[in-house]
């Protein structure tokens, strides 16, 4: 009745802000999602969430409120980039002026002394705070009991007990945010510094607070994660099962996926072709048929592959195994001058260097954060597979090498090792030049290990699939229009005496692509391409899978099901009658594209990381040139060497 | 309930590093970075806090707390710890 009257108002005029942060590995995602509903990526490594999230949901009574995803942080005075992000929200100094009005902090019942260091920090901003008490059923497997009301008590603020993987304890939670935002903050208990007095402090008045509140067994040291640890972290076994899972990773993803690529393709191929008998003869049909289908469909066949590995790179991450591949990483990590944190955006680079380069967030280092971000993209990603697919498929014979593997394989190993150890050097290389200094020390936590959750897991995957095929629709699409209408137009003149292909390729040669592929020609000449390889390259500056799409536009293949693209590569000849395309070529554009940074979205994605503005620029540009001039390099001694040797 | 400490004697003080696989120390002092300090302290790594080692690998693996954490050997050498004797029946 006599509530205050601003808040009372807040959900009804405008939503109630909620800022959701707490540790690492405390649930808090998953509380998210199970509040609002909005699902994004689940993860078990320390910050996984670099991605700026927001949700929000509505209650029976039509109260609004938006939650902000903060990225998990350790304490509010040592700033990783990604705490910097959560403090400036809580600070109310973020740019985008969000300014919250309650902070849900997500508290591990599990480890609730370590987690209300930083809980009890953010109590003393000056903000309401709700405290979730999460993954309390798991605290009560262990034998640990919590008092809630006294908890309440010590600290001053509510205390909900929550399960967020089960949903559990949701609807007091929400009431409780509602309440909270018309209470006064906590009171201050101490400054907000890094002085080891005032840490001390805290930890003592901590350990005052889990006395009176908490009950438990004695802890062990033989749980069933350290127990799985023991054969994880093995100085022979642990290396050996990081490699057999590597392995199983990229088995996967180049053979579970076939099935489901070559389902597609037909799909593509027969829809095409149906929608072709429709339209009648002419430009429309061309378009749709040549440019649309063929161009989008020879992209789409990726999916697969693109979902697989980010399912591996999910479950990785959620069971809390990608931690230990960290700790198992470093060694060789800092051999090269970085920590192994690292490790996770260069795995993640090779699903794509966008995600990789926002992981490296959890870096503290400047510098060790900045060589990551350089050499992220020299992980071949999964936008690279469809280039380095067509051309294996096309060039290389599957001759056997060994029981399970074949030449192909073999070829596609060395191209991801390629690029995996180039990274490795070209970060030694900057560690000791523009980017000296000492690696700080490790400090890793292990979280417990845990069941992933297959929903969440879908979700994540999904999510990816989705940003695909955003790209697949929009860039690529346009693209292949683009592409289309420069290939096509102006017509070149028709000529009866010439065969329906002799037609195509005076059509290629007379239109605008052909001219600017001509012009460009001399550059791309040294490295043994024609200008419709030099045409292909520049349109996937794009996006390095359009590099395929271009060449299936090009070609006019794809929409017919008789003449597939790598038939078509096989057979093509120059003037003179021998072939453009030899294997030698074809190995020489995969290490071209092993190492040329073809993406417009990582450029952007670096401007922003490395420091934004000029000093973002200045390291892209960096990236982009050291990046080309290897792949230049690396491309022509291919051709080079190989010629040299006999190959052709 | 504090376990009894062998001795309060410095010179049963030694770095973290070298202590025991399985032992169990009071951690003295933390001598590293500002900002590596700070964050061991908001681990829960703090000055009084009681350390487990787990293993020794490249790097150390101690429990704090019930907390699992990987540290780098050279931030190991700068944790002075006191060992503690065998628990008191």
């Amino acid at each position: 009745m006599n509530a205050p009257a601003a808040p009372a108002r807040l959900g009804h005029d405008r939503p109630l802000r909620v800022a959701i942060i707490g540790n690492p590995n405390t649930g808090k995602t998953t509380l998210f999602n199970a509040l609002t509903g909005l699902r994004q990526r689940v993860g078990n490594f320390a910050g996984v969430t670099v991605e700026r999230v927001e949700g929000a949901f509505t209650l029976g009574d039509g109260r609004r409120v938006t939650i902000l995803d903060l990225p998990g942080s350790y304490s509010l005075t040592v700033g990783s980039p990604d705490e910097q992000i959560a403090l400036e929200v809580l600070l109310k100094r973020d740019a985008s002026h969000w300014d919250p009005d309650v902070v849900l902090v997500v508290v591990d019942a599990v480890h609730l002394d370590r987690n209300l260091f930083f809980a009890s920090q953010v109590c003393e901003l000056g903000l309401p705070v709700v405290i979730a008490l999460n993954q309390i059923d798991v605290a009560k497997s262990q034998g640990i009991t919590i008092d809630i009301p006294e908890l309440i008590h010590e600290l001053g603020v509510p205390v909900i007990p929550t399960v967020a993987s089960r949903g559990e304890g949701l609807a007091p939670l929400r009431n409780a945010l509602f309440t909270a935002a018309a209470l006064p903050a906590p009171t201050s208990r101490f400054a907000i510094d890094a002085s080891a007095e005032t840490s001390l402090a805290r930890h003592k008045w901590i350990g005052e607070v889990v006395e009176r509140t908490v009950t438990r067994r004695a802890r062990s040291l033989d749980t069933p994660s350290d127990r799985v640890d023991a054969i994880a972290l093995h100085r022979v076994g642990g290396p050996l099962l990081f490699l057999v899972i590597m392995a199983l990773v990229f088995q996967a993803v180049f053979s579970w996926a076939a099935p489901l690529q070559d389902a597609i393709e037909s799909l593509v191929l027969a829809i095409g072709h149906r929608v072709g008998e429709v339209l009648p003869e002419g430009d429309l049909r061309s378009l749709v048929v040549d440019g649309v289908f063929a161009g989008v469909g020879s992209v789409l066949v990726f999916l697969p592959q693109i979902a697989i590995l980010f399912g591996f790179i999910g479950l990785l991450e959620q069971s809390g195994y990608m931690a230990r591949a960290a700790f198992l990483m470093d060694g060789l990590m800092r051999r090269v001058g970085l920590h192994g944190k690292s490790f996770i955006p260069m795995l993640s680079g090779y699903a794509c260097a966008v995600p990789g380069i926002m992981a490296t967030r959890t870096i503290e280092d400047p510098k060790d954060r900045l060589a990551t971000i350089l050499v992220v993209p020299l992980m071949s990603c999964s936008a690279r597979l469809p280039v380095y697919t067509l051309l294996i498929g096309t060039f290389i014979p599957a001759l056997p090498l060994i029981p399970g593997l074949d030449l192909q394989g073999a070829t596609m190993l060395l191209m991801y090792l390629l690029g995996t150890v180039t990274a490795l050097a070209i970060a030694a290389l900057f560690r000791k030049t523009l980017l000296r200094g000492p690696v700080r020390p490790m400090i890793l936590e292990l979280p417990p290990y845990r069941w992933p959750a297959p929903q969440s897991l879908l979700v994540s995957v999904w999510q990816r699939c989705q940003v695909f095929l955003r790209r697949a629709g929009t860039v690529i699409l346009s693209l292949s229009i683009v592409l289309w209408a420069l290939a096509t137009y102006p017509r070149a003149p028709a000529d009866a005496t010439r065969t329906a292909e002799q037609q195509q390729e005076a059509q290629l040669v007379h239109s605008a692509l052909g001219r600017f592929g001509k012009a460009i020609e001399p550059a791309v000449a040294p490295l043994g391409y024609d200008w419709k390889i030099g045409v292909s390259i520049v349109a996937s500056f794009a996006a390095r899978e359009v590099f395929v799409s271009t060449m299936g536009t090009i070609y006019g293949v794809g929409g017919e099901d008789d003449a597939a693209l790598a038939d078509r590569l096989r057979t093509e000849t120059d003037s003179s009658g021998a072939p453009v395309y030899t294997p030698l070529i074809a190995v020489g554009l995969m290490v071209f594209y092993v190492y040329a940074l073809m993406c417009m979205s990582t450029i952007a994605v670096t401007v922003r990381e490395a420091g934004g503005g000029r000093i973002g620029w200045r390291w892209a540009t960096i990236q982009f040139v050291y990046m080309l001039a290897l792949a230049y390099a690396a491309a022509w001694l291919v051709l080079v060497i190989g010629r040299a040797l006999g190959f052709s | 309930m504090t376990l009894p400490v062998a001795s309060n004697d410095p010179s049963c003080h030694c770095p973290l590093l070298d202590t025991k696989q399985g032992s169990e120390s009071t951690v003295v002092a933390i001598a590293c970075g500002d900002s590596e300090a700070c964050r061991l302290r908001a681990l829960g790594l703090y000055e009084g806090a009681t350390i487990s080692v787990i293993g020794k690998r490249h790097c150390l693996l101690v429990d704090v707390s019930g907390t699992r954490l990987a540290l780098g050997s050279d931030l190991a050498t700068g944790i002075t710890v006191q060992p503690r004797a065998a628990t008191a029946p």
